[in-house]
């Protein structure tokens, strides 16, 4: 081979070596800039840490269950029921999440099941940030993605994360601690609308938890008639916001339905200062407190709650009323 | 005709299960489900809710429940939550299984996490 043909060969590999790198530069340049809007809230993320969370947390001891086919919903809700202490394995909730004709599990049945065994199930708020900061809290959190191309719908629990290597841990259907990017997951994340919920047990209030919205929660979970973890979950939800005057009626009521009479008359006592013209305050006091034989004291409160519904259309009229016959009835008879 | 029937008799008797009360008020108590969502249509918004209810319930033993378990399931939902379900049951998503994720998607992801850190 003559030294022509080889400078001709070099200079041809050269060029073709500086045609390559300049696909690559321009496809990566395509592909970090475009690429951010594929995962919005993780480009949020990139630029700093949330305030007050840690780098990395992992929460070793959840525990993990392997899904059989089609069975994720089961198998990750029983990974957060146990970790918060309910034990519980997946086939028991087989029954209670898993829809054979859909062969999968609905979101409402996943947060309504867990109610089932006396915990309380939220909702989180569509955001990266929530899902870390649950996870610094100590709270695995199940998450709905999508990985298939229309129709691949899945439930996993993340259980913790590595902020400096963009990297999350979650128990995944067979995997037992699978990592996956932040980005790839807010792409699977984000097609269930960044759909992502925590199980705590009654005595706990989720880290990221709003006022009402874990109100609505603790009573989704009175619901299922469970009063024991009611009352508990009414009383830590007061701890923590003290002023809140249907919480105060929550506790009350599960109070009266355990048949501590005279719990449930200190919690409206103390509501009534709060609220001395909420209508149910005044009527479920009165009750209490006529159930108890103070039929003189209750009275001229079950008045003061006719009153109140007298002016306007009040949806509770009809029980106040009753009460209020109830209560004269009482008084009669005595 | 007969199928027909028993799928008549069916429905009513689902609609009967549903329309036993779930949660038994404390005589003279009002609830706190009441306290918390207070509407001036108190009784229309029960109806509905009711309907609601043994509709979803029905669609639930559509797909492959029995009676008793359905009527179990839509206990623990709550009003919003059965009326978010009442006839969509086949589109919302259902989780179910790992299918693999798009590799190119991963590498991607992961370049541009470390990009400039």
């Amino acid at each position: 081979m003559g030294l022509e043909t080889l400078t001709h060969l070099g200079r041809k590999t050269a060029r073709n070596a500086r045609l390559i790198a300049g696909v690559l530069v321009c496809v990566y340049t395509v592909a970090l800039s475009g690429c951010a809007s594929l995962w919005p809230q993780t480009a949020e993320l990139r630029r700093a840490l949330p305030q007050g969370i840690p780098e990395k947390t992992e929460l070793r001891e959840v525990p993990f269950f392997p899904q059989e086919e089609y069975q994720c919903g089961p198998a990750a809700l029983a990974t957060v029921l146990s970790a918060s202490g309910s034990r519980v394995a997946p086939e028991d909730l087989v029954a209670q999440v898993y829809l054979p004709e859909r062969k999968g599990s609905l979101q409402v049945e996943m947060l309504a099941a867990a109610r089932r065994h006396g915990r309380v199930s939220y909702q989180l708020a569509p955001r990266l940030e929530d899902l870390l900061r649950e996870l610094a809290a100590g709270n695995p959190v199940v998450v709905l993605q999508n990985l298939g191309v229309s129709d691949g719908w899945h439930y996993a629990v993340a259980v913790g994360y590595d902020y400096d290597s963009g990297m999350l841990v979650l128990r995944s259907g067979t995997t037992e601690r699978d990592l996956l990017p932040f980005t790839a997951h807010e792409v699977v994340w984000k097609r269930s609308g960044y759909w992502a919920m925590v199980v705590l047990p009654p005595d706990r209030i989720a880290a990221t938890a709003d006022e009402s919205r874990w109100l609505s929660a603790v009573a989704a979970m009175e619901r299922t008639g469970d009063e024991a973890n009611a009352r508990l979950a009414y009383g830590t939800f007061l701890k923590r916001w003290p002023d809140n005057v249907t919480a105060a009626i929550g506790l009350a009521n599960a109070h009266y339905a355990l048949g501590a009479l005279p719990d449930a008359e200190r919690v409206l006592r103390d509501a009534i200062k709060r609220a001395p013209d909420s209508v149910i305050v005044l009527n479920n006091l009165a009750q209490t407190l006529s159930d108890q034989g103070k039929n003189e004291e209750a009275l001229p409160l079950i008045e003061r709650a006719v009153e109140r519904t007298g002016t306007t259309s009040s949806p509770y009229s009809k029980a106040v009323l009753e009460t209020r016959d109830t209560i004269r009835r009482r008084l009669a008879g005595k | 005709m007969k199928s027909a029937w028993v799928r008549t008799v069916c429905r009513l008797l689902v609609v009967l299960m549903v329309w036993t009360p779930y949660q038994v008020a404390q005589a003279g108590m009002i609830g706190t489900d009441q306290a918390a969502a207070p509407s001036s249509q108190a009784d229309r918004a029960a109806v509905l809710s009711f309907v609601s209810r043994a509709d979803v319930a029905g669609q639930l033993q559509s797909m492959g429940l029995d009676a008793a378990t359905a009527k179990d399931r839509v206990a623990a939902m709550t009003d919003a939550e059965v009326a978010y379900l009442a006839g969509r049951i086949e589109q919302v998503p259902a989780g179910a299984d790992t299918a693999g994720v798009i590799l190119l998607i991963l590498i991607i992801a992961a370049i541009w996490w470390v990009w400039k850190r």
